[in-house]
């Protein structure tokens, strides 16, 4: 089964909430037991009083809620927070993959309340445990990539899911260089 | 509950003179299965023949599976002999030598007339020296017969190689799930299948406690890699550390007062100490590289793990406190996962060679690099049965991952259960007994 029939995807258009703080809540539908994908339009939030940027009003409607059977909470990703890749074993970041940091960093400068979790992966080779330091190491390179770029610490948290949730169920090198991958997800708005 | 499973007694009948005699040394790296001849088991008054038949099926699939025997059943012994029944005279051994076997087990069961209890009685002897080797007798209540068996089959091999089998200890594993993976338990001949958790989420990487009564795994059950404990009998689930970060693959010292493991709270995985109520963390591993996979040497002295500090993941070995390390494995770009032997000489590992991940194992000098996997598939996981004559590991021989079980030298490699694969991560227990 893919990663993605598995989580319970429910798309909230909320747009106003982010910017202004605003208490609406947010309505998370969540379903008792695991079926295939679902999206469900919520309600579109008030319209924004204020114009703000472009690209804030782009990451709250690209806001996707996920909760994952047996993890805690329900997160957001967002299409516009872009993944980065890793070579096979290594955690460095390579110079492409820190344009594509920049971006991200440029886009939660914008958002001073909104942490982020990275998760690290890896590919289906090598052993569990390795692949769980590994997956850490990757988070951490990350994480401390966009510290540089002036985000605070205390925003970012990581994981490691080793080779435990491929995007990619594939057995070939394809299916490989795009498993081995940083991904942030929104814990907090 | 434990307790009342092991209140049963043995009664040592007779034991001969040759019993110190070792029939097979099998930490030789190769040797001959010794053939040995089962005799039908006699059901004693008006005990069901399905008990005697029960044992018997237990007991032949055991000799089997520990991999030191050629079992030569009833279906196989000439016709004259296959209704011979219950335990011969020493004079009538002569009869049995066309049966081809060198040792003869024979015995007979007994059901209570409460037909709660049994009694369990066997025979062995050696059919080249036309001798009696040991006779022993067991009862206890039918809920125990399982277990019974599984010692006499430890008795039996304790005679031919002595040293006691693994029969009645246990293998954890995580099975695939969903999205998941959960935490299952199975006993060494398979038998038995129990799952521990239910939680949905991903459970991996599990470790038995010393004693044999909880089961620690990790679990992102909180979104944070934490390291948790469950009762054997899939109660009191209790998160057990929760640093930042990973807290994974606890190793417990030899004498129980420390556990070494891998954890995440420095920004990367390091080989920490810890007390066993989880608290004083100590780091081993200074420096740069990615630390994983802690496992102790059995005189509490040293800890192997590995390190990819020279650039490729490697196996290493550091005393106690973090000193005097050296570079154990030099031999292919990719090695992971060892697991040292109760006996203390060798240490088994995960590497990879001609693209697919296969099983070694190492002097832990260095020197004796053995390959114990070959086919198609990859194999990682190693973990020794407690008596370092076993070692459990995931295969994907098959085309899904499954636990396996081989002899030592590589030999006799079979799948635990008959399962349909999702199967990672195998960690055996103690004997319990």
């Amino acid at each position: 089964m893919t990663k993605k029939s598995l989580i319970i995807t429910i798309v909230i258009l909320c747009a106003g909430l982010i910017m202004t703080g605003c208490p609406k809540k947010t309505v998370v539908k969540e379903e008792p037991s695991i079926k295939k994908e679902e999206a469900v339009k919520a309600e579109r939030g008030p319209i924004s009083r204020e114009k703000e940027s472009k690209a804030k009003e782009g990451l709250e409607k690209s806001l996707v809620a996920k909760k994952e059977p047996g993890i805690e909470g329900v997160v957001f990703e967002s299409s516009l927070l872009k993944d980065i890749h890793f070579d096979f074993d290594k955690f460095d970041i390579r110079p492409g993959d820190a344009a594509i940091l920049k971006g991200n960093a440029e886009l939660l400068k914008k958002y001073p309340n909104v942490k982020i979790q990275i998760e690290g992966h890896c590919d289906e080779r090598g052993t569990v445990e390795y692949n769980l330091a590994l997956g850490e190491r990757r988070a951490n390179s990350s994480k401390n990539y966009l510290i540089s770029l002036g985000l605070s610490a205390g925003r970012i948290s990581t994981i490691s899911y080793g080779k435990e949730r491929p995007l990619d169920p594939g057995h070939n090198e394809e299916a490989w260089t795009k498993n081995r991958r940083a991904h942030t997800i929104i814990t907090a708005k | 509950m434990l307790k009342y499973f092991f209140i049963l007694f043995s009664l040592l009948i007779i034991v001969s003179p040759l019993e110190a005699r070792v029939y097979l040394d099998i930490n030789a790296p190769t040797f001959v299965q010794i053939p040995i001849v089962l005799t039908k088991w006699k059901s004693v008054d008006r005990t069901p023949p399905s008990l005697s038949e029960k044992v018997y099926e237990i007991l032949a699939n055991d000799l089997t599976l520990s991999g030191f025997f050629k079992v030569i059943d009833v279906h196989h012994l000439p016709p004259s002999l296959q209704e011979r029944e219950g335990i011969p005279n020493t004079s009538s051994l002569p009869e049995w030598i066309s049966a081809g076997g060198e040792i003869l087990l024979s015995g007979e069961a007994l059901l209570e007339s409460d037909g709660l209890n049994f009694k369990l009685k066997f025979h062995l002897f050696d059919l080249v020296e036309q001798k009696h080797i040991v006779g022993k007798q067991y009862e206890g209540p039918l809920p125990v017969l399982r277990s019974v068996v599984h010692r006499i089959a430890d008795e039996i091999i304790l005679q031919i190689t002595g040293e006691k089998g693994v029969h009645n200890t246990k293998i954890a594993y995580s099975v695939l799930q969903g999205s998941g993976k959960e935490i299952f338990i199975a006993d060494f001949d398979g038998a038995n299948i129990r799952q521990l958790t239910r939680n949905q989420s991903i459970n991996l990487s599990p470790a038995w406690s010393p004693d044999g009564k909880k089961i620690a795994f990790t679990s992102y059950l909180k979104r944070n890699t934490d390291l948790y404990m469950i009762d054997v009998d899939g109660k009191n689930l209790q998160r057990f550390l929760s640093y930042p970060g990973l807290n994974v693959s606890p190793s417990w010292s030899p004498d129980g007062k420390q556990i070494a493991l891998m954890l995440g709270m420095q920004g990367k995985s390091d080989i920490f100490l810890i007390d066993t109520n989880g608290g004083n963390p100590r780091r081993l591993t200074k420096g740069h590289g990615n630390e994983a996979s802690p496992t102790w040497s059995p005189d509490g002295e040293s800890i192997a793990f590995v390190s990819d500090r020279s650039g490729s993941p490697q196996i290493y070995i550091m005393a106690r406190d973090g000193s005097n390390v050296r570079r154990l494995t030099y031999e292919g770009s990719y090695n992971t996962n060892p697991s040292w032997s109760p006996k203390g000489d060798r240490i088994a590992f995960c590497g990879r060679a001609e693209g697919r991940f296969h099983i070694f194992t190492i002097g832990r000098d260095g020197s004796g690099l053995r390959r114990m996997t070959s086919n198609s598939g990859n194999n990682e996981n190693p973990w020794w049965s407690p008596d370092g004559r076993y070692i459990a590991f995931s295969s994907t021989r098959t085309g899904v991952s499954k636990i396996f079980i081989m002899n030592a030298n590589g030999f006799n490699q079979r799948g635990l259960t008959p399962s349909k694969g999702g199967e990672s991560g195998p960690a055996w227990s103690r004997r319990f007994e």
